[in-house]
């Protein structure tokens, strides 16, 4: 669904901004710097960003900070966000316990 | 593993709507949600809603989610509650986490209804304690009592951001001020007047710069920005507030219809115009389809249950039919006016009925007194007692139009057109009208009541009531103390759900002016 970014794109040297501090996944605690960071690491892709960094893979599953993400990343590659993909999604939809997942039960 | 004919995800207006409608048909159908109470965001919605008859217009949320909840029990439909839906699978099977165990159910039919969720925008401070969603600021105040704060900021001025911003007044705090990157004011006119007339001002075209704070909110700054989004140097603005309320757009929770592999439109599942997605036998409808409001997603949910039905034998396709062009009806009603979803990034400068919009309600939240004689609802008399209806944007809504037993006002067949009161009206200050109007816009005027005196109308809904006899500030359309005033009359009673009517007494050439009534005790409107 999401266009092939152009890998051999030259995004220049990292240049540290001044809110790189921000947190922008609270769930996992990453912040833009660290996001920045990953995109000149070649990190382009939500999925990428996702497993280099768990963003979005704590409590909120990236309800929160899912676009802060795809603009971040957009805004570090020089594209419009509409170019970045969506999260993909997958169960379990929301925290769930282990033990939970593992006990199924009958509807009663 | 239990099957249903029917699977409806999520207990809000559209899920319920779409229960609703399959079961009437026939369908076996049970609804899931993962909330401890049913309703979605129905429940949190105290204010009047807009519309027509048909859309429940007038009725508070709260009321209509209510009647939904008693029409889906009479109808069988089950509705199981912190219930979460986990996984989606091939063949319509999900998952659901009840308690601390998964239970498996399949569906001849899966209808996704799971809403949207807030979004965020980040600013250095923006996890600080005290910046809160504007919706969970509604569901701390209109369904637990909880003040979600004393003194509030409130970034976004859509009808969310409004909305909020006047139950936010409601519940007894002080709002600071309504700040929105845009130019002009997202929402509703008439929802942005209810606020500004108490005393709150607008900035449009500023943001957020910074919250600071000792481990909660304790200030914020916010500066005007330039045409290329760049903050204008100089212009900061620091506020000393508790809380900061945003209220900057929803995002669907479209999680379950992506992973069912529906085809996708960004973050949207496409739908064809019965609400079904790519995959045949799953519907999303709603706030997930598409951001819209309430009204819109009950009809979505009718269609995509009346849908359900009638792929599954229940509905002949005369009566489907018949279902479908009613509500396609009236969600193309819904969907007119100068707020549709057609008309979204435009700038309009008139109305339908070619007159110029107002730009001071537009760009600060309230009606310029050179610009209200020209709407149709305002005429001035000189004698006796008339409506004057401040209502001045095509928006779909005409519950004032059917309250008037004299037929002093209408709007005609078109919902968003503007109110027009009459020439020859024989008001009798009834104030069925000013009741009606979901956007406090009505007033009625009596000039003359007494000598070089005028009595003002107007809708009141904070507590505490003031009495007969009690005296305070009259504020104008921008919340500036315009004259002293003495309330004359208090009216309240069932036809009007909870909108009180206040008369106040006012010098003769304030008649136009006072649109807000300040207690000089303390209590009720604490902000004004």
């Amino acid at each position: 669904m999401h266009k092939r970014l152009d890998r051999s794109i030259d995004l220049g040297p990292y240049v540290a901004g001044p809110d790189d501090d921000m947190i922008i996944c609270r769930c996992e605690e990453i912040t833009k710097g660290e996001i920045r960071k990953a995109v000149h690491e070649g990190m382009f892709t939500t999925t990428e960003i996702r497993r280099f960094l768990r963003t979005g893979m704590g409590l909120c599953q990236g309800q929160t900070c899912g676009n802060l993400v795809r603009r971040i990343v957009a805004t570090e590659l020089g594209v419009s966000v509409g170019e970045i993909e969506y999260a993909v999604a997958r169960a379990p939809f929301r925290p769930i316990a282990m033990k939970t997942l593992a006990n199924e039960v009958e509807e009663g | 593993m239990k099957r249903y004919e029917l699977i409806v995800i999520g207990a809000g207006p559209a899920g319920l709507s779409a229960a609703i409608e399959a079961a009437r048909a026939g369908m076996q159908t049970i609804v899931f949600d993962e909330n401890a109470k049913p309703g979605g965001q129905l429940f949190k919605q105290i204010h009047k809603f807009f519309g027509s008859k048909e859309h429940k217009a007038k009725i508070r949320g709260y009321d209509i989610g209510d009647d939904l909840l008693r029409e889906a029990e009479a109808l069988g439909v089950k509705v199981v509650l912190n219930a979460t839906v986990v996984g989606i699978y091939e063949g319509k099977e999900i998952t659901v986490m009840i308690g601390d165990g998964i239970t498996h159910y399949k569906g001849d039919a899966v209808i996704v209804a799971t809403g949207a969720s807030e979004n965020m925008v980040t600013f250095p401070g923006w996890t600080l304690p005290g910046v809160i969603g504007a919706g969970a600021a509604q569901t701390m105040m209109n369904l637990h009592g909880i003040k979600p704060g004393h003194r509030v900021l409130m970034l976004g001025t859509g009808n969310v951001g409004l909305v909020v911003s006047y139950q936010l007044l409601q519940a007894g705090c002080e709002v600071v001020c309504l700040v929105d990157a845009a130019k002009r004011v997202g929402g509703y006119g008439v929802h942005a007047s209810k606020v500004t007339r108490t005393g709150v001002p607008f900035y449009l075209g500023h943001t957020i710069k910074a919250i600071e704070g000792d481990g909660k909110v304790e200030k914020v700054t916010i500066a005007a920005l330039d045409d290329t989004w760049a903050f204008i140097e100089g212009s900061d603005m620091t506020f000393e507030v508790d809380t900061v309320c945003l209220a900057v757009g929803l995002s669907p929770m479209s999680q379950l219809t992506k992973t069912a592999g529906c085809d996708m439109m960004a973050n949207v599942p496409v739908t064809n115009g019965y609400g079904e997605t790519s995959v045949p036998g799953i519907y999303a409808a709603g706030d997930v389809s598409g951001i819209e409001e309430a009204s819109s997603a009950m009809i979505e949910g009718r269609i995509a249950g009346a849908d359900a039905a009638y792929q599954a034998g229940y509905l002949t396709e005369v009566a489907f039919k018949t279902i479908v062009e009613a509500n396609e009806a009236s969600l193309d009603q819904l969907r007119q006016g100068m707020f549709g979803p057609d008309e979204r990034g435009k700038v309009q400068t008139t109305t339908d009925e070619g007159i110029a919009l107002s730009t001071t309600l537009l760009e600060k939240g309230y009606l310029a007194e050179n610009e209200i004689g020209y709407f149709p609802g305002v005429e001035t008399r000189q004698k006796g007692i008339y409506p004057v209806i401040e209502c001045t944007q095509n928006i779909p809504c005409n519950p004032c139009q059917d309250a008037c037993v004299k037929g002093c006002i209408s709007i005609g067949d078109k919902i968003t057109s503007l109110p027009v009161v009459g020439e020859n009206i024989d008001c009798t200050g009834c104030g069925l009208c000013v009741a009606s109007c979901s956007g406090q816009s009505i007033f009625l005027i009596e000039e003359k009541a007494e000598e070089n005196i005028a009595y003002v109308s107007m809708p009141y809904e904070f507590l505490p009531l003031p009495e007969r006899g009690d005296r305070g500030l009259a504020l104008n359309r921008s919340g500036e103390v315009v004259c002293e005033t003495e309330i004359i009359k208090l009216r309240s009673s069932k036809a009007m759900d909870k909108t009180n009517i206040l008369t106040i007494k006012v010098p003769l050439d304030m008649a136009m002016k006072a649109r807000f009534f300040k207690p000089l005790t303390e209590g009720g409107a604490k902000n004004a």
